[in-house]
């Protein structure tokens, strides 16, 4: 059996396609003209990314001057460069991903699952690579405070982009979910990264990624319990 | 104009309002799309409410399509997510009813109009869903690799691998059709 047998199987199969009835089509026709009007398309890509960026660092600056630059002060130029730097390329990116998760038949050059391992993958490595202090002083009270404050500001910039992104469809509101939860992780990041001063390398790879996975679930969740409520 | 930057006007038309335009698609991707819907609707009733929905969804949304852009992957992404909570929906009205077995059996004998889905959902049977989805885009709609990729949000590679396994299955199992045809005499 050769590919040309199947392809030329598979056009005799398509051949004996699907008249659809004229009633049908009447009907469709009929129930979308009662409110059909103009509509406005979404925006450019480029115009919601930089919103969904500016959105985020916005929410991180706010918790910062609420909460204290503490963080940011303690840390040398070099350092700032690396942590902020990072942070941005990985908004940027993450930003593209919730963009396309929000649009229908988006080009993806990632898939889904991979944003927030990448992403935590990606702190992990510039935390570790940049702090040396391995000792540790209230591991877990310490971590669990930053975690929970980190949430408190992923939670709202990953609400407030779903906002932004209403007009979008989510074709799988699961990843959409996914996405967008990650989106809000980094602003948490980035607000603990200016305000947290505990430079403690284990503090810093487990505690401070932890909010990028956590809110990443979060934003799965909150999709799934959607997509079941759509379903019925 | 070649057909695909034909439909891309007609879009950008309903886009602004135009009924003609509207109508025009409707008539012109129903079909195609009632094929793709059809492959995995237990009768043609479902198959009719899924091209329905399909096009109430695609009308609600239809400022989500860019201008200039492939309608087609658009349009085939929003049907598979139509396609996707119409299964949802039956697997779970099946398991509320706990009547999973009467519930096919019913499906399957009170097809609308007593004709089940046929042709290429026979032919594509033996294919787990993913590549079963990839082939009914490239062959029924129509679509090019790099559509189908983004009809389904993967990769392209991705979807040359499905398209790969989906014909080394279909090989197999078509050879061994034809075989068992040649065994039991009957003329291929």
């Amino acid at each position: 059996m050769k590919d040309v047998s199947i392809d030329e199987a598979l056009e005799r199969a398509t051949r004996t396609s699907h008249a659809v009835p004229k009633e049908l089509l009447d009907r469709i026709t009929g129930s979308i003209a009662s409110t059909l009007s103009p509509v406005r398309p979404l925006p450019a890509p480029w115009a919601l990314a930089g919103g969904l960026i500016l959105l985020s660092m916005a929410i991180a600056l706010l918790g910062a001057l609420r909460a204290g630059f503490q963080g940011f002060e303690a840390l040398s130029a070099s350092y700032r460069v690396a942590i902020f730097g990072t942070l941005g390329g990985l908004l940027l990116i993450v930003a593209r991903q919730v963009l396309a998760a929000w649009t229908p038949a988006s080009r993806r050059s990632l898939s889904p699952a991979a944003v927030p391992v990448l992403v935590s993958l990606a702190l992990l490595v510039v935390f570790a690579a940049l702090f040396h202090d391995w000792h540790v002083q209230r591991f877990v009270p310490a971590g669990l405070a930053c975690l929970l404050t980190g949430l408190l500001h992923a939670i709202p910039a990953g609400l407030l982009s779903w906002w932004l992104l209403r007009r979008g469809y989510a074709v799988n509101l699961i990843s959409a979910g996914l996405m967008t939860g990650t989106f809000g992780g980094l602003a948490g990041v980035s607000m603990l990264e200016l305000h947290c001063p505990n430079f403690e390398a284990p503090h810093l790879i487990v505690w401070h990624t932890l909010v990028v996975a956590v809110s990443g679930a979060i934003g799965m969740i909150a999709g799934l319990m959607l997509r079941n409520r759509s379903a019925g | 104009m070649d057909m695909d930057g034909d439909l891309e006007a007609l879009m950008a038309r309903y886009q602004a309002g135009d009924f003609t335009a509207a109508r025009s698609l409707i008539e012109r991707l129903s079909p195609r799309l009632h094929s793709f819907l059809a492959a995995q609707a237990a009768n043609r009733v479902d198959a009719d409410d899924m091209l329905q929905d399909a096009w109430l969804r695609i009308h609600r949304v239809r400022h989500t399509y860019r201008p200039g852009g492939p309608l087609l992957p658009w349009v085939y992404a929003i049907a598979r997510r139509v396609r996707v909570d119409h299964y949802r929906i039956a697997v779970r009205t099946a398991m509320r009813e706990q009547r999973f077995e009467e519930a096919s059996n019913a499906v399957a004998d009170t097809a609308g109009d007593g004709r089940p889905a046929e042709g290429l959902a026979e032919l594509l049977a033996p294919l787990p869903p993913s590549q079963r989805e990839v082939l009914e885009l490239l062959k029924v709609a129509g679509m090019s690799l790099e559509e189908v990729a983004q009809a389904t949000s993967s990769s392209v590679g991705s979807v040359k691998q499905k398209v790969h396994r989906a014909y080394e299955k279909l090989r197999r199992t078509m050879g061994l059709m034809e075989s068992d045809k040649r065994h039991s005499g009957v003329a291929p």
